[in-house]
């Protein structure tokens, strides 16, 4: 299977398996978009801001000493952005709506992050 | 007194991370990631850069902003509350020219402040010289300065000549700054 295939099928898995996401998108850590939902509103930008996000997080972690850096979340009054670290190699972006299961999301977030790890 | 901060922006590869490396007394806060793009070098800003210096009892903020377009995004946010903008532009690279105009486009009609043009890359040849390239741009002589970003000194006399920029401006007085350039500590300059 190639890799564009084991990536749509990973951001298929997490659809399937949590009805509350909006989007779901994979970024380089230079910010280009490497896969996505279909319908994704506008998956260069969103990978963009994503990179700076986690670039970001991967200084705060770096600079205070906190280890690997592996998640952020962006809380909105209508929504939320969860960012997950795929190894060093790309950032793992969930848009779910405001009432959605963070338990549910985060596992299966987690778990594919790591399978994507393997893929890139 | 307050820090004055100063926005570094400009073309992908100009030389801005280095620039901020090379001036900062405080560690630097960088987000640089590998490029999977041929930009010309293995690393590229993906947020910010941020260095903090004293010049002549100026307390100075910088930061540095990612040269790609799909960052602009950062530009904004880095822009806020800037006082002046170094606008850095790779010698060798006048293809990367008419971005660099975007940028300042950009950047100075979201805050109209006080730029200079560094133009980096002088010790190689052939290279754009900064009298050419402020033609390119349509700006006075003195509003670009040649640059090498590796390099205290150089950097250094990029940011006196944009704060005296900054002074004449606000017409307020700042502390005298020792240097290469003697009239850029005086009022008015």
């Amino acid at each position: 299977m190639d890799k564009q295939t084991q990536l749509n099928d990973v951001i298929q898995g997490l659809r399937s398996a949590i009805s509350e996401l909006r989007e779901v998108l994979i970024a380089s850590t230079d910010g280009l978009a490497i896969a996505h939902s279909h319908g994704a509103s506008d998956p260069n930008r969103v990978a963009a801001m994503a990179a700076a996000t986690l670039g970001v997080g991967k200084r705060i972690s770096t600079t205070l000493d906190l280890g690997e850096m592996r998640e952020t979340t962006v809380k909105s009054a209508n929504g939320q952005a969860f960012l997950y670290a795929i190894g060093g190699k790309g950032v793992l972006v969930l848009i779910a709506q405001s009432e959605a299961n963070v338990g549910l999301i985060n596992l299966e977030a987690r778990d594919a992050a790591a399978r994507l790890e393997a893929v890139l | 007194m307050k820090p004055l901060k100063l926005v570094v922006a400009g073309p992908v590869a100009a030389g801005k991370t280095t620039f901020v490396r090379t001036l900062s007394e405080t560690a630097v806060v960088d987000t640089d990631e590998v490029a999977t793009e041929a930009i010309g070098k293995a690393s590229t800003t993906v947020a910010m850069d941020f260095g903090t210096l004293d010049v002549g009892g100026v307390p100075l903020q910088l930061f540095g902003t990612p040269g790609q377009d799909r960052f602009d995004f950062m530009w904004e946010i880095l822009s806020e509350g800037a006082l002046g903008l170094v606008l850095l532009v790779h010698g060798q690279r006048p293809a990367h020219f008419p971005r660099a105009r975007d940028i300042l486009e950009f950047i100075t009609s979201r805050i109209p402040v006080p730029f200079v043009i560094g133009v980096t890359h002088q010790d190689l040849e052939p290279v754009w010289r900064p009298d050419e390239v402020a033609d390119y741009f349509g700006v006075e002589h003195h509003q670009a300065v040649g640059l090498d970003a590796t390099r205290a000194d150089s950097a250094v006399a990029v940011l006196l000549r944009l704060l005296a920029l900054i002074e004449e401006q606000e017409g307020a007085s700042v502390a005298d700054a020792p240097g290469p350039t003697p009239s850029a500590g005086e009022p008015g300059a």
